[in-house]
C-alpha cells in the first residue's frame, strides 16, 4: 500500500470522528437550547409530586354570633403504607397496633385496620388513617415505643365540633370525604387572594346543609406542598409550600336558642301525643314533626326545626353504614329528611288564608257579607256533602268569625262561588305555594297546588294513578279548605304568613346571612366580607280592605272562642298579639296532621312561626302549643309545661 | 559524576539530546487526559453521592483510586520503549482470553444479565476492557509484521485472532464491548492496508450480518429492543425507552447553562439509570449544561486530534496502528455512550472512557493513552 492511500485512509477516520462529534454537538444544541423548556416541564412533572394538607373549615355562626360549628383537633392513628412493605414482621406490627388502641380505650380488630389499609382511597404518598379520635394515652404510648412501631404515626387533624350537639342539624348538614363523583364535578371556590381551593381525593367536604351550601365560603384554602420524590417516588425534599388557609365563617340568621326552644318543644310535644288517641279515636303516632320562624321582614330563617334528627358528629370521622341506614328509620322515620323544607302536607284549615285572600281582592264578598253556618255544605250533581269538624253550626257568619272559629262552611261556599277560576290558585302561586321558596339549603319540595288542568294533565299521564280527570265543584270546595288537591311545605306555609304579616312581601328564605372572616367577630364590620341581601321572589295584593279583614279574623284564633285559644291560655297576648290559624289535614287510616301557622306580635311583627307535626291531631292540640313555646321565648315571656295529650278544639 | 543521582544524570542527558523521550512528552495530551479525569471524579461523585441529606463517597473514593492507580499504570507504559512491547502483545492476549474464558465458568459474576465480572473484594474487574487493549496490541503487531500486504490468508488470520475474544464476549453476553472491538477492526483493517475490494466485501458482509443478528433468536428481546429503542422513541412500552427520555430530560433540564454542580435534580433524584456509568454524559449535561456538555466534547475531540496526529506522525507503522487501534476504541465509546444519552444510538452498556465510573475502563483507558503517549515520546528514535 503506497502512502498516498494511507494518508487518504487516515483523513477518512479523521473525517468520520468529526462528523460523529458534529452530530453529537448538535443533538447537544437541540436538547439543551432548543427543546430544553418542552422537556424541562416534563422533568419537573417525573420528580415532583403535590402534597395537600387540608385547611380548616370555616365556622358557623348563629345571628347573635355564638359559634355553632367549630373545629376541633381529633387524635388520629395512621400507617404510611410505603415504610410498611419494609417492615419484616408486618402482620406481628398490626396486630400490637390494635393490642395498644385497644387496650387504651379505641378497640379496634385487626381485620379493620386491614381492611383500611387495603382502601384505595388513599394515595401512595398519604398515610392510611387507621384509627379517629383515639386517646392521648395511644399517642403517649406510640410516641414513647416509637421503635417498636415502625410505619406508625400519630397526627392532629382539625374535624367538625358542634358545640349545640344535635340542634340544627338539619340545617348545618355534615362534611365528608368528597366522592369520586364530587371531585369530578364541585367547583372549587378562591380564598380573598384569589388562590383557588382545590380538591384532592381525601378533601373533606360539605355534603348536605349549609356546610354544602356555602362549601365554597367554608372551604379553607388547602396547603400545597410541591414535593420532590426520586425515581422510586419517595419524598426527599420540598420545592414550594403553600401553607393552608382556613375558609371563611358564615353567620346565620338562626338564633340558636329560639332554634333549641323550637325543637326541645317539638319533640317533648310529640312524645306527649304520642300513643295517645286522637278525639276519633284513632291512635297519634307522632312520629315527626316540623318548625319554621322567619323573619317577615327579610326572609330570615330565625329557626328551622324537624324531628326526628341527627347528630352531625356522627359524621365527623365519618359513619358507618349500619349506622346510617338505622338514621334512615327512627320510629318510622328518617332522621336525615328535612321536613321544614321537603315535607309536603295538605295544609288544611290554614290554606283559607289563600281563600280568604282570593274571595276578598276579586271582591266577590267583603268583610261583612254573611252566610247561615248550619255545619252542613251540599254542593254539585250528584251531591256532594261536605261538614263542619264535627257538624258543628256556626250560624251566621262573616268572613272574620268564620277565620276565627275556623268554619269549614263558609269557605266551601266560597270554593264553590270560585269554581271554574283559578282564582285560588292564581293566589296561592303569589304567596309562593307550588313553587319552590329557593331556600339555601338542598333538597327542597316545591308542593302542589292543583288547577283544573293540571288534574286533566296528570290523568291523561297517569291514568292508573289517577283514575279521574274531571274537575268537579268538590274539587274547588276541598281546594278552599287546603285538602286533597293541594300540598304545601312548612316553610312555605311560614312564607305566606310572613307575606301576610308585613304587608304582602313574598321573600326568599334565608339561613345565612353574612361571610365573616374566620375568627373575625361579626361585630367588627372589617370582618365581615359580604351580607347576604334579603330577595323578594313577588308580591301579594293586600290592601287594608283585603288585609284588615283577615288580620282580624286571624287575631281571634288565639283567643275567646278562636281555634287555638286553649293553646294560648296563659301566654300574655296582650304584651305580644299573636295572628295565627289552626289547621288539621285528614290522613286516611291516620291520625291527623296537625298545623299551627302565625305571625307576631300582630303591630310590628318580627316573627313568623309555623309548626306542622305528623298523626298528631288537631291544629292546636299539637302543633299551636309547639308555636306558643316559640313565642314565650322571643317574648320574653314565662315557658310553660308540654300540656296535656288532648287540649283545644277540632278547625 | 559519581555523585551524580541516576535521576539528575538522565535529566541532564534529556538536556542535552534532542530525541530524549522525555522531551517529547505531549502537554496536549497529558492536559485533555487530566482534564477528563477529573471532571470523571466529579461527575460521577455527583451522580452517586444521593440526594442527602447525608451523602455516599464511596464512588468517589473508588474512583479516586482508580485514577490514580490509572496514572501510575500510564507512567509505567511510557517508560520502555513501546517497540520492546511488541514481543508482550501475544502474552497479553492469551491472558486476557484466558481471563474471558475463565469468567464464564463460575468464578465469574453475573449481573444486569451479562457474565461478565470477576469479584474481587469489594471491587469487580471487567475482563473484556483488558482485551480490547491486548487485541489493538495483537492486530497492531500482526498488520505491522504484514506490512501493507494483506491476502486473503493474511486477512483471515486476522479476523480469527480478533473473532475469539469477540466471540467469548459474546457469550457473556456483552454486545456494547463487541461492537467496539468490531470497530476497532475495521479502523485498523482500514489503516493496516486492507485491499479496497476486501473493505467493500466486509462491509457488505458486516451490514447483513446486522441485519441477521437483530432478527435470530441469538438476541435476547430486552437486548433487540435496547437496540431498536432508539429508533422508535414514541414506543413506550420498554424500559429502554423510559431510559432514553429520562437522559434526555436530564440533559433538557440542564439548558445553556446548566443546574449547578450537585444542583442537577434529575441526577440528584436518581431518576436515570446507570447515571455514574453508561448515562454519566447526562449527570455532566444537567449540571453544566450546554457549556459544559459542549467544553467535554471540545476536549474529548481535542484527546482524539492528539491521538491522530501521533498515530500520524508515529515513527513506525506498530505505532501508527496501536494510535489507530486506541482511537477507534476511545472515538467510537465516546460516540455511543453520549450518542446513546443524547437518544442517537441505541442503548448499549458502553462506558464514555477516562469519566465513567469503573476500575477496568478507567485502567484499561490509562494504559491505552500511555502507548500513544509512548508512540509520541518516541518517535525520533
Amino acid at each position: 500500500m503506497d502512502s498516498s492511500s494511507s494518508r487518504m485512509r487516515m483523513s477518512v477516520i479523521g473525517v468520520v470522528v468529526i462528523a460523529c462529534f458534529v452530530a453529537l454537538f448538535a443533538r447537544l444544541w437541540y436538547l439543551q437550547v432548543m427543546e430544553a423548556p418542552a422537556l424541562a416541564v416534563q422533568a419537573s412533572q417525573n420528580r415532583t409530586r403535590v402534597v395537600a394538607s387540608e385547611a380548616p373549615r370555616g365556622r358557623i355562626l348563629d345571628s347573635k354570633g355564638r359559634v355553632i360549628v367549630d373545629n376541633r383537633t381529633s387524635l388520629i392513628v395512621t400507617i404510611d403504607r410505603n415504610q410498611l412493605r419494609k417492615v419484616k414482621d408486618r402482620d406481628e406490627l398490626i396486630r400490637r397496633v390494635a393490642d395498644v388502641l385497644t387496650t387504651n380505650g379505641a378497640p379496634i380488630k385487626v381485620s379493620t385496620i386491614e381492611k383500611r389499609l387495603a382502601d384505595q382511597q388513599y394515595d401512595q404518598l398519604q398515610a392510611v388513617p387507621i384509627a379517629t379520635d383515639v386517646t392521648e394515652e395511644v399517642v403517649h404510648h406510640l410516641a414513647e415505643y416509637a421503635e417498636d412501631f415502625p410505619s406508625v404515626t400519630t397526627e392532629r387533624r382539625t374535624v367538625r365540633y358542634y358545640p349545640y350537639g344535635t340542634t340544627a342539624a338539619n340545617v348545618l348538614g355534615y362534611t365528608g370525604r368528597i366522592t369520586a363523583e364530587g371531585l369530578k364535578t364541585l367547583q372549587p371556590g378562591s380564598d380573598p387572594d384569589g388562590v383557588v381551593k382545590t380538591y384532592q381525593p381525601d378533601s373533606i367536604v360539605g355534603l348536605t346543609g349549609i356546610e354544602a351550601m356555602y362549601e365554597q365560603e367554608l372551604r379553607g384554602t388547602p396547603g400545597i406542598e410541591m414535593v420532590q420524590v426520586d425515581y422510586r417516588n419517595r419524598p426527599v425534599g420540598t420545592e414550594s409550600y403553600q401553607p393552608p388557609r382556613p375558609g371563611n365563617d358564615v353567620q346565620l340568621h338562626i338564633d340558636i336558642e329560639v332554634q333549641i326552644r323550637a325543637e326541645q318543644s317539638m319533640s317533648d310535644r310529640l312524645a306527649v301525643l304520642r300513643g295517645t288517641p286522637q278525639r276519633d279515636g284513632t291512635i297519634r303516632r307522632s312520629p315527626a314533626g316540623s318548625v319554621v320562624a322567619l323573619d317577615p321582614q327579610t326572609g330570615g330563617v330565625i329557626a328551622l326545626a324537624s324531628y326526628p334528627t341527627y347528630d352531625p358528629q356522627e359524621f365527623a370521622n365519618g359513619i358507618t353504614q349500619e349506622r346510617y341506614l338505622a338514621l334512615q328509620n327512627i320510629n318510622g322515620a328518617s332522621a336525615l329528611l328535612d321536613r321544614s323544607i321537603s315535607g309536603q302536607y295538605a295544609p288544611g284549615s290554614t290554606f283559607k288564608l289563600v281563600t280568604a285572600t282570593a274571595a276578598l281582592s276579586n271582591g266577590l264578598i267583603d268583610a261583612n257579607t254573611s252566610i247561615y253556618d248550619d255545619g252542613v255544605f251540599k254542593v254539585g250533581n250528584p251531591e256532594q256533602e261536605f261538614t263542619n269538624a264535627g257538624k258543628q253550626k256556626n250560624g251566621n257568619i262573616n268572613l272574620v268569625r268564620a277565620l276565627t272559629v275556623s268554619s269549614d262552611v263558609y269557605f266551601y261556599w266560597l270554593g264553590a262561588r270560585m269554581d271554574g277560576s283559578t282564582l285560588i290558585q292564581d293566589t296561592a302561586k303569589a304567596y309562593g305555594f307550588a313553587q319552590r321558596t329557593g331556600i339555601d339549603l338542598p333538597n327542597e319540595s316545591a308542593g302542589y297546588v292543583w288547577t283544573k288542568a293540571d288534574k286533566r294533565a296528570l290523568h291523561n299521564k297517569y291514568p292508573q294513578a289517577y283514575p279521574e280527570g274531571d274537575w268537579y265543584t268538590g274539587d274547588n270546595v276541598q281546594l278552599a279548605v287546603g285538602q286533597t288537591v293541594v300540598t304545601a311545605t312548612p316553610i312555605q306555609l311560614a312564607r305566606a304568613y310572613a307575606a301576610l304579616a308585613n304587608g304582602g312581601t313574598v321573600y326568599q328564605p334565608h339561613v345565612a346571612w353574612r361571610i365573616i372572616r374566620y375568627g373575625g367577630s361579626p361585630a367588627v364590620l372589617a370582618d365581615v366580607l359580604r351580607t347576604i341581601d334579603p330577595v323578594v321572589t313577588g308580591t301579594v295584593s293586600l290592601p287594608p280592605d283585603v288585609r284588615g279583614p283577615i288580620v282580624a279574623g286571624l287575631g281571634g284564633v288565639t283567643s275567646g272562642e278562636g281555634t287555638a285559644s286553649s293553646a294560648f291560655v296563659g301566654f300574655d297576648l296582650g304584651a305580644f298579639p299573636v295572628v295565627g290559624k289552626t289547621g288539621t289535614a285528614q290522613v286516611d287510616g291516620k291520625a291527623d296532621t296537625s298545623f299551627f301557622a302565625s305571625y307576631g306580635p300582630a303591630q310590628s311583627p318580627r316573627y313568623s312561626v309555623t309548626a306542622v307535626m305528623e298523626e298528631s291531631g288537631f291544629g292546636a292540640e299539637a302543633a299551636g302549643e309547639v308555636v306558643r313555646h316559640v313565642y314565650e321565648l322571643v317574648a320574653g315571656q314565662a315557658l310553660t309545661g308540654a300540656g296535656s295529650a288532648t287540649s283545644g278544639t277540632r278547625d | 559524576m559519581l555523585h551524580q543521582s541516576i535521576s539528575s544524570r538522565a535529566s541532564a542527558r534529556s538536556r542535552r539530546d534532542p530525541t530524549s523521550p522525555l522531551r517529547h512528552v505531549d502537554p496536549i495530551l497529558l492536559g485533555c487526559v487530566a482534564f477528563l479525569a477529573v471532571v470523571g471524579i466529579i461527575a460521577v461523585y455527583s451522580a452517586t453521592r444521593g440526594p442527602g441529606p447525608t451523602f455516599s463517597h464511596s464512588y468517589l473514593f473508588k474512583q479516586t483510586m482508580f485514577v490514580a492507580i490509572g496514572v501510575g499504570v500510564m507512567v509505567l507504559l511510557t517508560l520502555v520503549d513501546y517497540r520492546k512491547l511488541h514481543d508482550w502483545a501475544w502474552a497479553f492476549y492469551g491472558i486476557t482470553t484466558a481471563l474471558l474464558v475463565i469468567v464464564l465458568s463460575p468464578l465469574g459474576d453475573a449481573s444486569n444479565g451479562s457474565q461478565s465480572w470477576f469479584a474481587i473484594g469489594p471491587f469487580q474487574m471487567q475482563p473484556a476492557e483488558f482485551a480490547k487493549l491486548s487485541l489493538v496490541g495483537v492486530l497492531a503487531f500482526l498488520l505491522s509484521e504484514f506490512r501493507g500486504d494483506i491476502d486473503l490468508r493474511r486477512l483471515l488470520a486476522l479476523l480469527a485472532t480478533a473473532a475469539v475474544p469477540m466471540a467469548l464476549i459474546i457469550l457473556q453476553p456483552d454486545m456494547g464491548q463487541v461492537l467496539i472491538m468490531l470497530v476497532i477492526v475495521m479502523a485498523m483493517l482500514l489503516i493496516g492496508g486492507l485491499p479496497t475490494r476486501y473493505i467493500v466485501v466486509l462491509t457488505v458482509i458486516g451490514v447483513m450480518g446486522i441485519l441477521v443478528a437483530l432478527n435470530s433468536p441469538v438476541l435476547h428481546d430486552y437486548q433487540r429492543a435496547r437496540l431498536t429503542a432508539f429508533m422508535n422513541p414514541t414506543d413506550r412500552s420498554t424500559s429502554a425507552v423510559y431510559n432514553l427520555e429520562q437522559s434526555q430530560q436530564a440533559i433538557a433540564n440542564g439548558g445553556v447553562l446548566g443546574r449547578g454542580l450537585f444542583d442537577g435534580p434529575q441526577t440528584r433524584l436518581g431518576f436515570v439509570p446507570e447515571q455514574e456509568t453508561d448515562f454519566i454524559f447526562t449527570a455532566v449535561a444537567e449540571q453544566f449544561g450546554f457549556v459544559g456538555g459542549a467544553v467535554l466534547l471540545a476536549v474529548y475531540g481535542l484527546l482524539l486530534w492528539r491521538i491522530w496526529r501521533i498515530a500520524h506522525i508515529a515513527r513506525d507503522s506498530f505505532g501508527t496502528f496501536l494510535c489507530i487501534g486506541v482511537l477507534a476504541m476511545f472515538a467510537f465509546s465516546a460516540f455511543e455512550n453520549v450518542g446513546m444519552a443524547m437518544g442517537i444510538m441505541p442503548v448499549t452498556g458502553i462506558p464514555l472512557l477516562l469519566i465513567s465510573a469503573g476500575g477496568s475502563s478507567i485502567i484499561t483507558s490509562f494504559a491505552a493513552l500511555g502507548l500513544v503517549l509512548n508512540v509520541h515520546m518516541r518517535r525520533f528514535r
